[in-house]
């Protein structure tokens, strides 16, 4: 990123990018002895400076190479650089300064630099340098603006600015999606993709939910091991999925209008590295679901065994929550429909009573399977008895029958 | 071992052994002898010097005056045999380039023997000379590749035809030919007259490319003192002799394993020196070594019941991964694989009790040798797949791969603990290539683990890790203070001293990073002149100040005085415009 310098000023300023550096090993060509080059092509791998003892042969060096171009940056990485003044002439230069910005499109940053920032003197050949580290938060086009003070030959005070403009990239593409359970649970899936350049590991997903939910991480098993294996490394485009269980906590679950105005899921903090570790990190916005409407009255089943043997007759709960504004004077009817493998055992057509607005009633029903197979439980329905209105319940839940 | 061999040893020697001493299959056949003749032709030797180190106008009267007498089998004097007579006693053990570069072997050592190893180890791969003229097995061993089906046809034709009735079709012949036409002037000579100006440039690179011979033995002098761009010169020459000069290609032509090891030189310095371009052209018309005509059998006249392929195994390599150098590494990972594969097939024969190519039954002591040989060659195109991995950065394969070479090495202390603990550490890098700096630290851990079964403290190797872990988190201080660590046990290590300045650009030490460098190069200019380290000094130069171009002539001026034309572009290097 250096550009030409006109000399006319009495110091240069010079300014260089510190990516991370690159690992180097030599051009690796070999011989065996009894070709005609004999060890000769060995022999200069083997003196090579930049070739690794006893693994001439491997490009997994230990050699570092300084940065030779500017790269891309991303955001949520950290834009280092080196910011050198140098004195061009044969006397000494007095009250010598920088003073660094980042101007984006919407701010100027001063960029705090690690030295005092008060003017020194530069004697002949002697540098006034610094490193400026900072987290990029913006993406699109970045200026640093590099400011450089001094003493002229005349006792005024002259200064010169460069300009060095850079365009800060998107590094992650996340894509999310909500599942809502039954339970009141919510499964949350983030796809993670990689849209550098290159390679990135991901170094830590994680959620960290809201007020309202407890969260519990699916990617990793019993163990604590990561169920992607060993290494997390994404090519570019490549995309990971994680799997989160977010459980809303029990003063909400106790309330059907708290959990449906549960929308604030959490944030996800994405972590990554790429070449040599340079690092960087990212947080999502708060990420929102959409909360599942209940209509009027919202009917789940509970301890509902998941196994049943044939013609035995088996028990579980179904569970009636008023999610409307009014009393609800609701009649559960049990049929058992003609190609049904259910048979209901118990009464139907029984009268629940009056039901406040949020409140739950308990049903406990008792059905017969006659056949065997996966069978949907099919035949439930409530009638209001106010608005004279029939709801079915013939897919909620579904029972294996051996 | 001796890893410079003197002049001496390739001129001096009296005891001058047959002619099938460096290319035995040399003696064999006479129009093999051919260009050494002319080569060595007192007529032309005279001429040549007095017009330059290699006129243009040298190859063309070569071919001119000489290339008639190809077919005519007269003045056989075997001045290539002669003179690139190696003393048995300066032939480095068969194993040693797999001992010193490669891993070592992990069958049947050799050194568990009760006879000496000297005595044994020569008796491999064909070495024994003084004894043994041709060793078969050993020849066999090294030659050993597996024709693919159509090659297979063609042999079989070729060796069940009657003398002389044989007449391949054109599609199964590989026809070479030199394509990089223009002399090659000595690089890093052509610099320095242009910055430096003639005085200063020195003319003894000129001297000693001149003053070779123009033979095998010269274009190994060549190599040997760094004059790389004339040894492609002096290959030229010698190919164009062997009938596979320029205008060669698609032209049927006679190879032999003379005129493979020449292209082998060419086509191995064209690449350390990075002329990508001409040596793709010219290795097009060898694809991938299959034709039949790189096999013995496909010539049982001049090499009766010998099998195998003419293709030194080395030529075979670098050609597979050749595309990677020119930006495609998948085509190079394939070929790579292709050849792993054929691999493969022999070791399976092989532990069959089959040789090679599966076709007859073997000893067990020949078995023994040939399956350590293609171990060891099999490591080798594991780590040529692991390097194509990381320039494709594909680190999982690369870290797989190397995993695999790892659980390979053999359990217990010794050379198995040594080589384990190399593949940890190089596997620690490769982590880090891919930013995956926890694995990095778990296989570091792991190298030190295995490190204690070889020493018990620290040694360069795993501080240089330790701090290139340190580097991957931000930790410039910790990783300098590891990295003087390193420093502490080998002061003269060029590539601790390299790593300690560019720490200390990162500590915003700029001043004192090139004192490091500087200082490097003058201690050891022999190691210290090099390409990367240049290229980080000049990168350093450049950032402290817009006066740098004395500090570079510097470095041309010590480059002049102790390196020859071996770096691949030197202006590119010392950043010179």
């Amino acid at each position: 990123m250096d550009t030409k310098e006109i000399i006319d000023h009495l110091v240069a300023l010079k300014v260089m990018r510190l990516t991370k550096p690159a690992l180097i090993s030599p051009k690796i060509v070999t011989c065996d002895f009894k070709d005609l080059p004999g060890n000769i092509l060995n022999n200069f791998l083997k003196d090579d400076a930049t070739s690794v003892v006893q693994m001439e042969t491997l490009t997994a060096g230990q050699f570092l190479l300084l940065p030779q171009s500017f790269g891309n940056i991303y955001l949520g990485e950290t834009f280092s650089c080196y910011v050198c003044v140098h004195n061009e002439t044969s006397q000494p230069v007095q009250s010598v300064s920088i003073k660094a910005d980042l101007q984006t499109s919407s701010q100027r940053i001063p960029l705090t630099t690690q030295q005092n920032q008060s003017p020194i003197m530069l004697d002949v050949d002697e540098t006034l340098s610094d490193v400026i580290h900072h987290e990029v938060k913006d993406l699109g086009t970045h200026i640093l603006v590099c400011e450089v003070t001094y003493m002229s030959n005349y006792n005024t005070l002259s200064s010169f600015r460069k300009f060095f403009k850079f365009e800060v990239m998107k590094p992650l593409d996340v894509k999310t999606k909500f599942y809502n359970a039954e339970s009141d649970d919510v499964f949350v899936e983030a796809q993670v993709q990689n849209i550098t350049s290159g390679p990135i590991i991901l170094e830590q997903v994680s959620l960290e939910s809201s007020q309202q939910f407890i969260v519990k991480s699916l990617n990793e098993d019993n163990n604590g091991l990561s169920v992607f294996g060993d290494v997390t490394l994404l090519q570019p485009q490549e995309s990971c999925q994680y799997l989160y269980c977010l459980t809303p906590k029990e003063n909400i679950t106790k309330d059907i209008k708290l959990i449906a105005a549960a929308k604030n899921i959490g944030k996800l903090d994405i972590v990554w590295r790429s070449n040599l570790g340079e690092k960087g990190r990212l947080q999502t916005s708060q990420l929102q679901r959409m909360t599942p409407d209940y209509g009027d009255i919202r009917v789940t089943y509970e301890n509902l065994p998941s196994k049943i043997p044939v013609d035995e007759p088996f028990n579980f709960k179904c569970k009636i929550v008023n999610a409307s504004d009014r009393t609800l004077d609701l009649i559960i009817k049990l049929r058992s429909l003609q190609d049904s493998s259910l048979l209901w055992c118990g009464i139907s057509n029984r009268k629940l009573g009056p039901l406040e607005p949020g409140n739950v009633a308990f049903v406990n029903l008792t059905a017969m399977p006659i056949t065997s197979g996966l069978h949907n439980i099919t035949g439930v329905s409530l009638v209001d008895l106010f608005l004279k209105r029939t709801y079915d319940y013939d897919d909620l839940a579904s029972v294996y029958v051996y | 071992m001796d890893n410079k061999p003197s002049l001496s040893q390739y001129f001096g020697s009296n005891e001058v052994p047959p002619a099938s001493q460096f290319f035995d299959e040399i003696g064999t056949s006479p129009t093999d002898m051919i260009q050494s003749v002319y080569l060595g032709d007192p007529d032309t030797r005279p001429q040549t010097t007095a017009t330059g180190i290699f006129p243009q106008n040298m190859t063309t009267s070569f071919i001119q005056n000489k290339m008639p007498q190809e077919m005519t089998f007269t003045n056989v004097v075997p001045t290539v045999s002669g003179s690139t007579a190696i003393p048995a006693a300066s032939l480095p053990d068969p194993s040693t380039f797999f001992d010193t570069i490669g891993p070592e072997p992990q069958i049947g050592s050799i050194k568990s023997g009760v006879t000496a190893t000297s005595v044994l180890s020569d008796a491999m791969d064909g070495l024994s000379i003084k004894n043994q003229p041709i060793d078969k097995d050993a020849d066999r061993r090294r030659d050993a590749w597996i024709p693919n089906e159509d090659a297979k046809k063609t042999l079989l034709k070729a060796q069940s035809s009657p003398k002389g009735s044989f007449f391949p079709e054109r599609e199964v012949l590989t026809m070479p030919g030199i394509v990089l036409e223009e002399e090659l002037a000595d690089a890093l000579q052509e610099v320095a007259v242009k910055y430096l100006g003639v005085s200063s440039a020195g003319i003894h690179g000129v001297v000693r490319a001149e003053h070779v011979s123009r033979d095998e033995a010269g274009l190994r002098e060549l190599l040997r003192t760094g004059y790389l761009r004339s040894a492609i010169n002096l290959t030229a020459t010698l190919i164009s002799a062997a009938g596979q000069g320029a205008g060669r290609m698609h032209r049927p032509t006679k190879h032999t394993p003379r005129s493979l090891q020449l292209w082998l030189t060419r086509f191995a310095v064209m690449c350390r020196i990075k002329l990508y371009e001409p040596l793709m052209k010219e290795a097009e018309p060898f694809g991938d070594f299959s034709k039949p005509d790189m096999f013995y059998q496909f010539y049982p006249d001049s090499y009766e019941n010998r099998t195998g392929s003419l293709v030194p195994f080395s030529l075979r390599l670098l050609i597979a991964e050749l595309p990677m150098h020119a930006n495609k590494p998948e085509e190079a990972m394939d070929r790579l694989y292709a050849m792993l594969d054929v691999i493969e097939q022999m070791i399976a024969n092989l532990n069959e009790g089959k040789i090679e190519d599966g076709t007859g039954t073997i000893s067990i002591e020949d078995q023994n040798e040939s399956l350590r040989l293609w171990t060891a060659r099999q490591t080798r195109v594991l780590h040529s797949i692991v390097n194509c991995a990381i320039a494709l950065k594909d680190y999982r394969l690369a870290g797989n791969v190397l995993s695999s070479l790892g659980a390979g090495a053999g359990a217990g202390a010794g050379a198995g603990a040594a080589q384990r603990r190399a593949v940890a550490s190089a596997l620690c890098r490769v982590a880090l290539l891919a930013g995956h700096v926890r694995a990095a630290a778990r296989h570091c851990d792991a190298a030190r683990d295995l490190r204690h079964h070889l020493c018990p403290t620290p040694d360069v190797r795993e501080y240089v890790d330790l701090g290139l872990i340190d580097i991957a988190h931000g930790k410039y201080q910790d990783a300098y203070n590891n990295f003087a660590k390193a420093a502490d046990q080998e002061p003269t290590n060029i590539m601790v001293a390299n790593n300690l300045s560019v720490c200390l650009l990162y500590m915003g030490r700029l001043k004192e990073a090139i004192a490091v460098l500087q200082k490097a190069i003058h201690s050891d200019p022999e190691r210290g002149l090099n390409e990367s380290l240049l290229i980080n000094l000049c990168t350093l130069y450049e950032l402290e100040s817009s006066k740098t171009n004395e500090k570079k002539l510097n470095l041309l001026r010590m480059l002049c005085k102790h390196k020859s034309d071996t770096i691949p572009n030197v202006l590119e290097c010392l950043k010179l415009t």
